[in-house]
């Protein structure tokens, strides 16, 4: 029963980390029609501004968790301004430039970094709160959940109550129709983009104390996402959130159980029956030509 | 022998001058006024990617050993003085680069020596560097095979030397009677390394109740950590390093209480940054900083390892690793049976080499490895036990590889052969 418990703990908190990134990842291609490869490489950068603001220049955690997501999104703004939006209409340009932003960006992490061992940030918030004496939650991944249930609150409130909410999602079901409304779609593009990469920027902010921060650190996470977009269905930001949730309980309860090797196995093949069986995923909408 | 033994006298004589030398005159190379001919040493390695931290250490740590033979007056080999230069390449790990690594460093910087890694890059060049006879270097003896005569490990001998460990654990902590094994998937350095310690431990009468073998994918240890701790181990091992500073923090965070025994602990003060010195002291492992006082007891050759390891942690504050002093150990054996044979050719080194006596750098010194891998080309001696003392990396004592061995290399093999790895 304590193994129980502590891994819905586990897995809950894992799914915080894979809802942020891959509802990044949806806002992008749900808008843009980009499958924006370099996101991986964006939750890298967040977590490296914060190694190298916070645990090597000593500025507090939470001021460099901002700086982080404020720097992420100015270099997402950047990729669509220079890169996606002249690439607009050739989707498979758009996908090989994120791909040379991804080698543009771990470069760079290496020119700050240095090669060496994985970087490390010791934990803002040390110490482990521990409930009935069974289950023990360590107090930065309980922050790092906080954060990432109300960032998520807050986007749905904004995608749902606001007007450029409005418009991001009619963009993302239809961009001519939604053109013809008045909605300028290069400005919601770049909003796309802007909280999507934010979003990729908080990710890796909260991810940084509590692991191994190096230049390839994308690629895992670029395919845990891949694997929540797909099986919550593409374009479906409540399909990422939910399959997140649901993928993090899964793969935590197989590495638990089983192996962690095999949780791997199953993520992967998971997605593959969705594509051959359910290809619009959980809450992913046919769409007709 | 004598003479062998003059001339090891003489080398380190000219390597501890150099150390001198070299504090003295580090303003400036006294390589870039010398007259001596160059004698070039490769180093074909990962300096970029997930496994630089197993490559570019070395070769800061043989470019200080290079300034300190320099800084003497160079390396005098079969009647010609040399300055050593060390020609690195970076394959990242990838055995096509090490190939062509490999290639370049021999027919290009004409190296006499190439140091490498080990596991598949090794794999990767060795029908070359066999066929034209390369002596070259590996920290994974696995890596041998009956044919590879002009392969040899002179140093890290991954994993045997992880039975001193469990040996010492085992007399010291009696009441320690179950063990889980936590390691990497692969075969080169997880596995081999798992059954090492499967074979340790039964050899130590403690049984073994979990193996949880895990991919290069992970992000998150705590279902991992909590699946293991749900069988209560006494002893929780990490077989290999790859993950050690995400799993300790789980093992503190999750609070276990039992013992800890690691085949490598790098970087142990960012481990104790982000848990707590308590929590790390008593941690086991294999690997010691060379300011250690243990480490000027008799019988131990590396010189000035005080000072090697002062002058490694000014230039590179933050890049201590293992093989820091694992490739400068290689070097400077190799310079020395270059030395004794009085010529720096492969044709030469290597079978005088291999049919000479060695001095292992922590004492003793066999060749062995015919019984698992082919050939007797792994060079055996006293490795170090190091248990954090204080949250200082501190050596217990030196455990005797050759003597297990000599008593239970069958069950060694047992495992090895359990876990589906090659023996002969």
């Amino acid at each position: 029963m304590e193994l129980l418990l502590q891994t819905v703990v586990n897995g809950v908190i894992q799914s915080g980390f894979y809802a942020l990134a891959a509802v990044g990842l949806v806002l992008i291609f749900g808008v843009m029609k980009i499958v924006n490869f370099a996101h991986g490489e964006l939750v890298m950068a967040g977590a490296y501004t914060i190694w190298l603001l916070h645990a090597q220049w000593g500025i507090p955690y939470l001021p460099t968790v901002l700086i982080a997501v404020l720097f992420v999104t100015c270099i997402g703004l950047t990729m669509e301004r220079f890169l996606f939006r002249p690439m607009a209409k050739d989707v498979l340009g758009g996908l090989i430039c994120s791909i040379g932003v991804l080698f543009v960006l771990q470069v760079a992490a290496t020119l700050v970094g240095g090669e060496g061992p994985s970087k490390q940030v010791p934990p803002p918030f040390e110490g482990t709160l521990v409930l009935f004496e069974v289950l023990r939650i360590p107090y930065q991944r309980l922050f790092s959940i906080a954060v990432a249930i109300a960032t998520l609150a807050l986007l749905w409130y904004f995608l749902t109550r606001s007007k450029a909410g409005w418009a991001l999602r009619a963009v993302s079901q239809d961009r001519d129709a939604a053109a013809l409304q008045g909605i300028n779609s290069n400005r919601i593009s770049m909003l796309a983009i802007g909280v999507g990469a934010a979003m990729a920027g908080l990710a890796g902010a909260l991810m940084a104390p509590l692991t191994n921060i190096n230049p390839h650190m994308g690629h895992n996470v670029i395919i845990t996402a891949f694997i929540v977009t797909i099986v919550g269905g593409v374009g479906s930001l409540t399909g990422a959130i939910i399959a997140s949730v649901l993928y993090a309980l899964f793969h935590t309860f197989i590495t638990t159980y089983f192996s962690g090797t095999l949780a791997t196995i199953f993520g992967l093949i998971i997605m593959v029956l969705v594509l051959i069986v359910r290809p619009t995923g959980i809450m992913g909408h046919r769409t007709s030509e | 022998m004598n003479t062998k033994f003059n001339e090891r006298r003489k080398f380190l004589k000219q390597t501890a001058a150099g150390a001198t030398a070299a504090v003295t005159a580090s303003t400036f190379p006294l390589s870039a006024f010398s007259a001596n001919k160059q004698l070039t040493v490769g180093m074909n390695v990962p300096l970029t990617g997930d496994l630089a931290p197993w490559g570019l250490p070395g070769l800061y740590g043989c470019e200080i050993i290079a300034d300190r033979v320099n800084s003497a007056g160079g390396v005098e080999i079969g009647g010609t003085t040399y300055d050593i230069n060390i020609a690195s390449y970076d394959h990242g790990y990838d055995t096509e680069k090490a190939l062509q690594g490999i290639k370049k460093l021999v027919l290009e910087d004409d190296a006499k020596m190439v140091m490498m890694l080990g596991g598949a890059t090794v794999g990767a060049i060795l029908p070359w560097a066999t066929r034209k006879k390369v002596l070259t270097t590996t920290l994974l003896p696995s890596d041998i095979t009956p044919d590879s005569e002009y392969l040899v490990a002179t140093c890290e001998s991954h994993p045997l030397y992880n039975v001193t460990g469990v040996v010492w654990l085992a007399e010291n902590f009696p009441e320690a009677k179950t063990a889980a094994i936590v390691t990497n998937n692969d075969a080169e350095y997880g596995l081999q390394s798992a059954a090492t310690y499967k074979a340790a431990f039964e050899v130590a009468g403690i049984e073994v109740i979990d193996t949880n073998l895990h991919g290069f994918d992970v992000t998150d240890f705590a279902p991992i950590v909590s699946s293991v701790l749900a069988k209560k181990p006494d002893i929780f091992c990490m077989a290999t390093s790859f993950y050690v500073t995400p799993i300790m923090e789980q093992l503190y965070h999750q609070g276990y209480e039992g013992k800890i025994i690691s085949c490598t602990l790098d970087y142990y003060q960012e481990i104790i940054a982000k848990t707590s010195v308590d929590f790390v002291n008593g941690t086991i492992f294999q690997f010691p900083d060379f300011d250690d006082p243990m480490l000027m007891n008799e019988g131990i050759s590396f010189p000035d390892p005080a000072g090697f390891d002062a002058a490694f942690r000014k230039d590179h504050p933050n890049d201590w690793s293992a093989v820091a002093w694992e490739y400068p150990v290689i070097l400077m054996n190799w310079l020395e049976n270059a030395q004794a044979v009085g010529s720096v050719e492969s044709v030469d080194v290597a079978p005088a080499m291999l049919a000479n006596k060695q001095q292992f750098v922590f004492g003793g010194g066999d060749w062995w490895g015919s019984q698992l891998w082919g050939l007797d080309n792994t060079l055996i001696g006293r490795w170090p036990v190091v248990v954090v003392t204080d949250g200082k990396a501190r050596i217990q004592e030196y455990g005797d590889v050759a003597g297990w061995l000599a008593q239970n290399n069958d069950v060694l093999i047992k495992h090895m052969k359990e876990m589906g790895l090659r023996t002969v």
